[in-house]
């Protein structure tokens, strides 16, 4: 009963891959014989097809079962005995885990913010489907909002959307009957809730259809946690009123727990119809603006995509009917466009989002570049026992250990101590990200939501990177094991000519890649310092230094145009007083602030030149003081008085390149223009120097200054100037406007200098500074640690010849020299490579730097110097030892 | 408690797989297969042992020091091949005699507690 041949050797073939699940080992010991024993039943089975099916399970199972148990078995042999090994040296064992902890730490900290602010998904349902919707036009190259009337026809018979949320953050004070508090609310249109798919936790939400009319619907929903914080989750608070800015509403639910808005970076507390948010701001006259006008691009937009709608089709369907309503309004929708990305691609804002994730790519890269340094110092440090480690490696492998027994039992010690190190990470990444927390939350013009908890995420990249290194520090011993050879291993005691020669190569090549990357991260930190130096001496167009900032919301207690500007006047008399202060002002927002406006401007007797196409700018309102006050030089014409308000004709001054763009090589001054089509025309009287207003690193922007008695903001910001230390006249500023009116609401009082440094001006190029330079010296500090043991290690090994040099007469100095000229070498071979290697990812952090060139030769050059300089000094301790050793102690060893 | 039964006792219990194969190999040398026919035989085909777990075992027995590799030869009763014979060591047949009195005191007891009728011989 012979199988026939072509059957019998497939079947083989297929018991021999389904044998390749179990360990090689087990193959190599047992395989064979398993053939025989499947060969034996296999021919017992030829009777009946019910029988040979039996078989044929039974086989397939009994391999899968005992596959996992095999591999598991070898892997906690493998552990023991790892854990005993790094147990036996326990310095080792500790300097590995250190090292790891702060490499592993750095990198998970970086990936716990880059988490929390651009991968997390929102806490809604199906999260995947929402589309951020801004607004591009001709003249305001950042993408904004869209206005509710646009967002109200997108809506209508949208094939690509299954429907579109709009939202808009308020400023609010909320008094729940014990004292006002200053928290952000979110307006939102009425399908919020049901579209995000958010229920309410008590009471209801806001419901769809709700407050389509200007003030209908006085009610409010509060945020879980503000709900458990402030109402101690009493469900009984649904019914009761608060009031908000003065104005009662109702408390009509909680909305569910975990849902924080749609906001990544504001800490939202309430939701409110959108059609409370022109009450709520103070602004009546805002009402119909915000119902009726098209180009008040206020809202921000989510969409939910239809089932099966690539974004790709949602774009397409969406410039259709932008194109539709440009042709039925081309006054206000002439030159929109639309962008439409993901919703975690616009956070914290469409504007930002990009430039966000530039950054976030390149802060990953750099802390990948660090983790890469710490591995090759784990490699080394593995390395440098497996020297010591030669003959039991040879002797396991001449009783029968397989070399891929062995490397596989390296690696397993490579990832046990990454793993050991991983976990010593973990409170170091807290820790580096609570302080960049505490860092960010010190921006207190805007309460910010900043939730670093670690969640899966956080500790699934912890691990992964952990094991990742773990790897990559294990491979080298491994390899090494791997070519070692067993023979002359034994024959010299482990310490064999050849496979040292090797292991030499191999410590030589890492310590020259972690020197070179060493140089990278201490480039990239070199040029962001020089950045944020730049950036701190760039010429906003006005004087910070001596400047004292305080930001007011008088609309907030109901005061009406009138009163607005009472205050703004009693305030400014009142705080030019004080001692300190040379003069004050107001402006409706100060540059750099979160918030902005902007207006059209229409020419008085020119025509667009398309439809809709009108120049658009910033604009701000002014005291009649800010220019001198606030040091913005005066170009042409002349700047505000007090007597340019109501009752005096309209007029206005430009910035140069407003003037520029307007008037090109003409005299801006006389020259009269308009804020609506039938508004009233105003006059320029005077030209002033472009300044930074947004961003620092933006383009020269167009720029219109009005009076702030004729145009009366809802709230403003004092600003003062000092005679010495601004900081001192701080508290002395906050009291006067406190006393001129305690119910005006007070943001912020804090010096320009602070609001530069905090605010959105420079916080990001400092944080870039910070991170970087982190990252550098760490990776300068590992490379000169893995220089030390590389160094060390060679003199060890020359310890007979320098001592042979020395019996004849040779001088220390020159044994010293020779040592250093070593580290120096090692030095510049990876400075080498560094700069070559820093020059090629130096595009990446082009879009980062300001003022400096990612290839700037200066930085280049000090960076070398000093890591050169680390380098000899990393040497000169070996060195040092080297020719402190006895000479006959020396000769004596061998 | 002698110095070897407690070197055995740190072992206890066996799994059923285990204690089955040490008895498989108490009267005499046997080769993989033998092994997986002798256990089926005597078990009435109740606990058959596919090649992987049977290699499993022998692997983690001759590690243990219970069996032990007798000789390579071929089986006149099958083809020529030659074969991979296990013996049982002295430690393995102390171990499954260890075993075995360990479930002999479970019937005891299980008689005692009348859980368990005893059978008339």
């Amino acid at each position: 009963m012979t199988p026939r041949g072509p059957s019998r050797a497939r079947t083989e073939r297929f018991f021999r891959a389904l044998v390749r699940l179990l360990p090689l080992d087990f193959r190599t010991e047992h395989g064979r014989e398993m053939e025989q024993v499947f060969r034996a039943q296999r021919g017992e089975a030829r009777e009946g097809t019910a029988t040979v099916a039996r078989f044929w399970l039974d086989t397939v199972q009994d391999v899968v079962r005992t596959a996992p148990r095999e591999h598991l078995a070898i892997l906690k042999q493998d552990t023991t005995y790892a854990i005993r090994a790094l147990r036996r040296t326990p310095a080792f064992s500790i300097a590995a885990i250190l090292t790891l902890a702060i490499g592993i730490g750095a990198t998970t900290s970086l990936f716990t913010i880059l988490n929390a602010f651009l991968f997390r998904p929102l806490p809604v349902s199906r999260p995947g489907e929402l589309v951020s919707i801004a607004t591009l036009d001709r003249h305001i190259e950042l993408p904004h909002g869209l206005s509710l009337r646009d967002l109200e026809d997108y809506r209508a018979d949208n094939p690509a959307f299954s429907d579109l949320v709009g939202c808009m953050p308020v400023r609010a004070a909320l008094n729940a009957g014990g004292g006002a508090e200053q928290i952000a609310i979110e307006a939102v249109t009425g399908n919020y809730f049901s579209v995000l798919g958010v229920p309410p936790a008590v009471g209801r939400v806001i419901a769809p259809g709700e407050g389509r009319a200007p003030g209908d619907a006085p009610v409010v929903v509060l945020a879980f946690d503000f709900w458990r914080q402030h109402f101690a989750a009493d469900p009984s608070v649904v019914g009761r009123t608060v009031r908000v800015n003065g104005r009662p509403l109702t408390i009509v639910g909680v909305a569910a727990e975990g849902f924080h808005s749609t906001e990544s970076l504001l800490d939202v507390s309430a939701f409110v119809p959108i059609s409370m948010a022109p009450a709520l701001s103070g602004d009546a006259s805002g009402t119909p603006a915000l119902f009726e006008a098209r180009d008040r691009h206020n809202l921000r937009v989510l969409g939910r995509l239809r089932a099966a709608v690539s974004i790709a089709q949602a774009r397409a369907a969406m410039a259709v009917k932008a194109r539709s309503l440009a042709q039925q309004y081309p006054d206000t929708d002439g030159g929109v466009s639309l962008l439409i990305v993901p919703e975690t691609d616009a956070r914290p804002e469409p504007a930002t989002g990009p430039w966000f994730r530039m950054a976030a790519a390149t802060f990953t890269l750099l802390a990948m570049l660090l983790l890469a340094i710490t591995s090759a110092n784990i490699a080394n440090m593995l390395l440098a026992r497996a020297a010591t480690r030669g003959r039991e490696v040879a002797i396991r492998m001449s009783i029968g250990a397989r070399r891929g027994r062995i490397v596989r039992q390296l690696l397993t010690e490579g990832v046990v101590v990454a793993l050991a190190g991983g976990a010593a990470a973990i409170p170091v990444a807290w820790m580096l990200a609570q302080s960049f927390a505490r860092g960010v939350r010190t921006y207190r013009a805007i309460p910010l939501r900043v939730d670093l908890a670690f969640d899966w995420r956080v500790l699934g990249a912890a691990l992964f990177v952990a094991c990742a290194s773990g790897i990559a520090a294990g491979l080298a011993p491994a390899l090494y094991a791997f070519r070692a050879d067993v023979n002359a291993l034994l024959k010299t005691g482990g310490r064999v000519q050849s496979a040292a020669v090797d292991r030499g190569r191999v410590r030589r090549t890492l310590l020259v890649l972690q020197i070179a990357i060493s140089l990278v991260l201490l480039v990239s930190g070199a040029l962001f310092v020089k950045s944020l130096d730049r950036v701190r001496r760039l010429d906003l167009g006005f004087k910070p230094d001596g400047l004292v900032i305080a930001e007011t919301e008088p609309a907030l207690s109901g005061y009406a145009a009138d009163e607005r500007l009472a205050f703004y006047r009693r305030a400014e008399e009142r705080v030019a007083a004080l001692p300190r202060v040379a003069s004050a002002s107001w402006v409706s927002w100060a540059p750099f602030s979160p918030e902005s406006d902007d207006v059209k401007v229409y020419v008085e007797g020119r025509a667009p030149a398309r439809p809709g196409d009108v120049p658009m700018s910033f604009a701000v309102s002014v005291g009649a003081g800010y220019f001198a006050a606030a040091g913005v030089p005066l170009v042409a014409g002349r700047s505000f008085t007090a007597a340019d308000d109501r009752t005096h004709a309209p007029v206005l001054v430009v910035n140069q390149t407003l003037a520029r763009q307007l008037w090109p090589g003409q005299d801006p001054i006389g020259r009269r223009v308009r804020f609506a089509p039938d508004g009233r025309a105003a006059e320029v009287i005077g030209m002033v120097r472009d300044g930074k207003y947004y961003f620092v690193w933006e383009e020269a922007r167009p720029m219109v200054f009005r009076p702030i008695a004729q145009d009366v903001p809802l709230g403003a910001t004092l600003i003062a100037r000092t005679t010495d230390r601004p900081a001192a006249a701080v508290d002395a500023v906050r009291r006067a406007l406190r006393e001129v009116d305690p119910d005006v609401p007070l943001a912020m009082v804090e010096t320009m200098t602070s609001h530069l440094e905090q605010g959105n001006a420079f916080i990001i190029f400092r944080l870039g500074a910070l991170l970087s330079n982190l990252f550098g010296v760490t990776g300068l500090l590992l490379a000169s640690i893995g220089l030390y043991g590389v160094i060390a290690y060679h003199v060890a090994q020359r310890s007979h010849e320098i001592g042979v040099r020395m019996a004849l007469g040779a001088q220390p100095s020159a044994i010293v020299a020779s040592v250093l000229a070593r580290g120096a070498r090692f030095a510049a071979t990876g400075a080498a490579i560094g700069i070559a290697l820093a020059a090629a990812i130096g595009r990446f952090v082009r879009p980062l730097l300001v003022g400096v060139s990612p290839f700037d030769a200066a930085t280049y050059a000090s960076v070398t110097v000093v890591l050169v300089a680390v380098a000899l000094a990393a040497s000169l301790v070996p060195a040092r030892r080297a020719v402190s050793v006895d000479p006959l102690e020396a000769l004596r060893v061998e | 408690m002698t110095d070897r039964d407690r070197d055995v006792q740190g072992l206890l219990p066996l799994t059923p797989p285990m204690l089955h194969l040490l008895l498989a190999l108490a009267d005499g040398d046997k080769h993989g297969y033998a092994i997986l026919k002798e256990v089926a035989r005597r078990t009435r085909g109740k606990v058959r042992l596919g090649p992987s777990t049977l290699y499993g075992l022998i692997k983690r027995a001759s590690a243990d020091g219970l069996i032990a590799e007798a000789d390579e030869r071929p089986d006149p009763a099958l083809d020529d091949e030659r074969r991979r014979y296990y013996r049982l060591t002295t430690r393995g047949r102390r171990l499954a005699v260890a075993e075995i009195e360990r479930l002999e005191s479970l019937v005891d007891l299980a008689l005692e507690k009348k859980l368990l009728r005893p059978r008339t011989a």
